[in-house]
């Protein structure tokens, strides 16, 4: 189930200090290799736009569940990347489109510059949006 | 007014812990290292002086300029004025009626492809530019290009970095009204040689004009001795502040061209049946202009000459060949513009990381650089790369600061392979 990912995610991340996480992130990217996402699927329209270095996400639904495979040039990217897919997939619909910004600034926890947590709220939208569902937007007051 | 000049005597030998004492957030640190800030080719850092000439304006002397018949704007207009005189003086300008200022460079250069290419330049003319430009010495001229039929030539680049005259020259003809070129590449660190570049381009007939965004902060500039018909710098990446560029023109060409914005400030007189226009520098004014930052360019120009460009040009030179071999001595190091007549930006690429990674490690050891296209991606694709890690180089970096930087560099390698 992946919100148990997503709970492990956040609980080794809160346990982590700020260079800890960084190398926690490089260690996710590390252990991605190539069947994870393979060559083929990174064509421009598997391409988010508008990020930095290169990413690209496919979505597949099966059984009323969402699930994601994502990939990036960049190593620590891909980390982020590996983190979001894993935490977000095997969700319903319904479950896709609860998830908040809130949620993805706990996978952040001021490890990475400002810019990294627009990128990975980019991703969070893409991920509903390949779900067919509305995008999280910033609730009044946040 | 605070319009101070350190009472450093001005000598060929730059005392660089001197310097980084007037510049304050230089003792700053980041992630609990202390700061290397190694990306003043984006923007540079400000020293006390012209903070302190900003703000003895904010707080004894600020009004708006050119209007309002009260003390205060008489003396923020003088001031104002002042600082377009030593903007003159600096490029060795004739007069400071050719200096106009604008936001930036971007708009130094839209206002002249605008307003002198609209007037002057008509369909299957040309306007050359390099491969090593940035987009905001690319973008104005396609724009002018979509509306008037102009025809965009690119000049090369070796793969070294070199522009070689020859090979400009080969595209020079009777078609060429304008050549638009860096004076010094930001990526690359190229530095173009532009009085030959004025010459042949004037010897075709063309006018000439030069992005000295970065040169200029290596200077000296002198706008007559190279003959320039335009030439634009930035404030900002002079330790000056951001907001304010400056677009210099020879006066008879300012005053042939029609206005680009139109608004208060910029005009003779006004009415419905139409209106007529001040002459140059106030005819590119239009509405309110960056008041304090010109007094802080004013500040910063003061600045960087009392330091002297001798001893800048002479630190510089060291600290770019001292990066050049501590960079070059790391395995899979690949730096990306050797040209033989660079300025102390190094940008480079190691073999199997990607530029963002390498550039997010280096963060974390409390070093600052740039990473990406550079806003050149004409220039990454000439050259089949993605984006560089770009360190450029200041008046107030060290050889230590270098050795940093050079070790950060090893432990990305370590982290990420």
């Amino acid at each position: 189930m992946a919100r148990e990912e997503y709970e492990d995610f956040a609980e080794a991340l809160e346990a982590l200090d700020d260079d800890m996480r960084f190398e926690f992130l490089l260690d996710l990217a590390k252990k991605q290799d190539a069947s994870d996402f393979p060559e083929e699927w990174k064509t421009d329209a598997n391409l988010m736009h508008g990020c930095m270095s290169k990413v690209w996400l496919v979505h597949e639904e099966r059984e009323g569940r969402h699930w994601f495979r994502g990939a990036s040039e960049a190593a620590i990217v891909k980390g982020l990347v590996h983190m979001m897919v894993q935490s977000f997939s095997g969700l319903t619909s319904e479950e896709i489109r609860a998830i908040s910004l809130d949620d993805v600034r706990r996978l952040n926890l001021g490890a990475l510059t400002f810019q990294r947590q627009v990128g990975m709220m980019a991703m969070l939208k893409q991920i509903q949006k390949l779900a067919g569902q509305p995008v999280a937007r910033e609730t009044a007051g946040a | 007014m605070a319009d101070t000049v350190s009472d450093r005597p001005n000598s060929s030998v730059l005392d660089v812990e001197a310097v980084r004492r007037d510049f304050p957030i230089l003792s700053e640190t980041v992630y609990g290292k202390p700061l290397v800030f190694m990306d003043s080719g984006a923007s540079a850092q400000k020293p006390r002086q012209v903070i302190d000439a900003m703000r003895h304006c904010m707080e004894h002397q600020y009004s708006n300029v050119h209007r309002g018949a009260h003390y205060l704007s008489a003396a923020t207009t003088d001031a104002f004025e002042q600082a377009r005189d030593r903007v003159a003086q600096f490029l060795n300008a004739a007069s400071p009626d050719e200096i106009i200022f604008t936001p930036n460079v971007t708009a130094a250069i839209n206002l002249v492809a605008h307003a002198y290419g609209r007037a002057f330049l008509k369909a299957g003319d040309e306007v050359i530019v390099s491969e090593m430009e940035h987009h905001a010495n690319i973008v104005p001229w396609q724009l002018l290009a979509e509306a008037t039929g102009v025809v965009l030539r690119v000049a090369p680049v070796e793969d070294d970095g070199s522009f070689r005259i020859e090979r400009f020259a080969e595209l020079l003809n009777d078609r060429t009204k304008l050549v638009s070129i860096t004076h010094c590449s930001n990526v690359l660190g190229t530095n173009v040689p532009a009085k030959e570049v004025a010459r042949l381009a004037h010897a075709a007939g063309a006018r000439v004009m030069f992005d000295g965004a970065q040169a200029v902060v290596h200077g000296p500039v002198d706008v007559r001795d190279i003959d320039a018909d335009f030439y634009g710098f930035t404030a900002h990446k002079l330790y000056g502040p951001s907001g304010l560029g400056v677009l210099y023109g020879k006066l008879d060409i300012l005053n042939s061209m029609p206005p680009f914005l139109g608004g208060g400030d910029m005009i003779d007189k006004v009415s419905f049946k139409g209106s007529t226009f001040k002459e140059a520098p106030h005819r590119f004014e239009a509405g309110t202009p960056a008041i304090v930052e010109a007094i802080g360019l004013h500040a910063a120009i003061n600045y960087v000459a009392d330091i002297g460009f001798d001893a800048i040009r002479a630190h510089e030179a060291g600290l770019r060949d001292y990066a050049h071999e501590r960079l070059s001595a790391i395995d899979g190091m690949r730096l990306i513009g050797t040209a033989p007549d660079k300025a102390a930006i190094i940008s480079f690429l190691v073999d199997g990381l990607h530029p963002y990674d390498v550039a997010a490690v280096l963060d974390r050891q409390g070093v600052a650089c740039r990473v990406g296209h550079h806003c050149a991606e004409p220039l990454m694709d000439r050259l089949g790369i993605i984006g560089t890690v770009r360190a450029t180089l200041a008046m107030y970096n060290t050889k230590a600061e270098i050795d940093v930087l050079g070790e950060a560099i090893e432990k990305a390698k370590k982290m990420l392979s």
